[in-house]
């Protein structure tokens, strides 16, 4: 009969859905796409008897708003370090045992400090930190030294150059070049800073945060504001013809770090999982799988030399303390959206 | 008479345009380079990569269990929906029809942000279940809307006519009303499962922990991901799949049309 067998088959899918077999512990991680190496997974989870489950989002935005709305039961959470403070604050995360995390007590690369928002950290250990520079095309600049925001007004490369479309970076970008602090809220600083990408602007090809990459492998463009995790791929697959500059006026860092959220389920295992990435053998494999760096000072010196040499992965220490943090302006943002809104309506 | 090339122009471009980026992304597949600006030349690397990839095969096993878990589902509501809106003519009846209706109408964000909000509120956590819940409850009114398109042309009489040969309701239901409500069923069932596995606004919301499906997983590689371009060897797989069951469902409709025809003709000269 139909009815019947459409029971059935009811019935067989809902005891599929939920899930038969044999309860192991298991963790759930809730962070960017591919942001993890997959055979480090496997490792912990075989080591721990456990398992572990990855879901991802594509913006910190996204996840706060999930979260937020009370979709619990991650163990682990990977912000970035501006959404950290936000999340604190309305007490959604845990503190953190560190007598659980030997690791990383013993392998924080102190210097890095500088770029996270919380050093104090009570709820968060970074994950990876990000910057944002310049590539560049070494066999279409020649000669020409690119190691400033200057560069982006230069006429010969008129129209080959793509910049981030972001206002806190771009925006960014001017403050620096001016020589102001990315984070400010003067408004005379700001409408400088307004007129600084107008002119970039008449110069650029385009504002892109996603297709940029494409253009430099290509060679469409020749300079290309982005970041330096974006930009380490390509130049792993073109190490001749693409550079990376950090520009000396200073530039941004951000960087991705490891909260434990009030709803976790596993919070001890969720604390083994961190000191388990910051195993010196564990980062050095997961920086070369990200090709972003962890701030681990024993992973990094048994980094490859490929990796070692690479600016966009690692930075040369002198230029570490020019970056700056992005924080959250909270009312000043509506100010950088305006100036934004006028540059995007300029022609 | 000289012909109008207007609308031959007009389906020139309308085709270009649906056809073009699938084209693109299908050669995109095969292309050495990572990022697809320019051909770097053959290869079936990320087809590789696609396949050791169990986070994608993860997210899709979620996205076809969900799918067939709420096609079954909401055809059963579906169809039982439209019966009662069909049979009776009553004011509880024309409300019935406005909330199945509502979903249709209603934006996917408001829809998905209130069910989470009502899954929290009783205390579910979300996860598989909240997802096949929440794509049944959408799901079944696009079911009932076919089915009840089809119960307009049905005739009553037959009904009638099965009780006054001696069968009960549920013998003249089985016999003879569910075998032609059949090809409604099976056409919301179609549309079901299509709205489900792409399903994007309303999973986000409602998915919990482990139990991210492929238009999640792929809207977050989009972004951060090195591995991009199995999404598009993904899509193309898909795409033939598809085609492929389209084919087959077309040579099987027109066989058994053929022996129809060939059946009746012999049946005339017999």
């Amino acid at each position: 009969m139909n009815a019947t067998r459409l029971f059935a088959s009811l019935a067989i899918a809902a005891a599929a859905l939920t899930g038969c077999g044999p309860k192991k512990p298991t963790l759930h991680l809730y962070t960017w796409s591919d942001y993890i190496d997959p055979e480090l997974v496997t490792a912990f989870e075989q080591a721990n008897n456990c398992r572990v489950k990855i879901d991802t989002f594509d913006s910190n935005e996204t996840m706060y708003a999930k979260v937020q709305a009370g979709s619990g039961g991650y163990d682990i959470i990977f912000p970035s370090s501006y959404q950290i403070s936000l999340l604190a604050q309305n007490g959604m995360l845990q503190p953190l045992d560190k007598s659980k995390l030997p690791n990383v007590t013993a392998n924080f690369a102190e210097s890095y400090k500088s770029v996270i928002l919380n050093p104090e950290m009570t709820y968060n250990v970074p994950y990876a930190v990000t910057f944002t520079g310049i590539a560049y095309r070494k066999d279409k600049t020649g000669d020409t030294p690119i190691d400033s925001w200057t560069c982006l007004d230069s006429p010969a490369f008129k129209g080959r150059i793509s910049l981030l479309n972001d206002f806190r970076e771009t925006i960014g970008a001017a403050l620096k070049s001016l020589g102001y602090s990315l984070n400010s809220t003067d408004p005379e600083e700001l409408k400088k800073a307004c007129d600084v990408v107008l002119r970039w602007k008449k110069n650029i090809a385009k504002f892109d945060n996603e297709q940029y990459k494409t253009g430099i492998a290509s060679g469409e463009f020749v300079l290309g504001h982005g970041y330096n995790g974006d930009i380490a791929q390509v130049m792993l697959d073109d190490p001749e013809n693409i550079g990376f500059a950090f520009p000396k006026e200073g530039f941004t860092a951000a960087c991705d770090e490891m909260v434990i959220p009030k709803t976790a389920k596993e919070v001890a295992l969720a604390h083994t999982f961190i000191n388990f990435l910051y195993d010196p053998d564990n980062a050095c494999k997961n920086i070369q799988y990200i090709c972003a760096l962890m701030p681990n000072t024993q992973a990094i010196t048994k980094l490859p030399q490929a990796y070692r040499n690479n600016p966009a992965i690692l930075p040369p220490p002198e230029v570490l303390s020019k970056a700056e943090v992005l924080k959250d302006l909270g009312k000043a943002n509506a100010l950088y959206s305006k100036i934004w809104d006028t540059i995007k309506a300029t022609e | 008479m000289k012909r109008n090339p207007f609308p031959l122009i007009v389906l020139a471009l309308v085709l270009t345009f649906l056809y073009l980026p699938i084209i693109v992304l299908t050669a995109n597949s095969f292309n050495l380079s990572r990022f697809g600006g320019t051909w770097e030349g053959f290869t079936l690397k990320w087809y590789l990569q696609l396949l050791n990839d169990s986070q994608v095969w993860l997210a899709l096993c979620n996205s076809l269990l969900i799918a067939t878990g709420a096609t079954l589902a909401s055809c059963l509501l579906g169809t039982t929906a439209a019966l009662a809106l069909h049979r009776w003519n009553t004011r509880l009846q024309t409300l019935h029809y406005g909330l199945i209706y509502t979903p249709l109408v209603v934006p996917e964000i408001l829809m998905g942000i209130s069910l989470l909000l009502t899954f929290t509120a009783v205390g579910m956590n979300c996860g598989l279940h909240t997802i096949l819940l929440a794509h049944t409850t959408f799901c079944m009114s696009y079911v009932t809307m076919t089915v009840l398109a089809r119960l307009q042309d049905f005739d009553d009489s037959l009904i009638e006519a099965a009780r006054d040969l001696g069968a009960n309701a549920w013998i003249s239901f089985i016999k003879v009303q569910l075998p032609l409500l059949l090809p409604g069923i099976i056409s919301g069932g179609l549309l079901a499962f299509t709205l489900s596995i792409d399903d994007f606004v309303i999973t986000f919301f409602v998915a919990g922990p482990g139990s991210s499906t492929l238009p999640l997983k792929i809207y977050s590689m989009i972004k951060h991901s090195p591995k991009l371009p199995m999404i598009n060897c993904l899509s193309t797989v898909t795409l033939t799949l598809t085609f492929l069951l389209v084919l087959a469902s077309r040579t099987l409709q027109n066989l058994k049309q053929l022996k129809a025809h060939n059946g009746h003709k012999n049946g005339v000269s017999t």
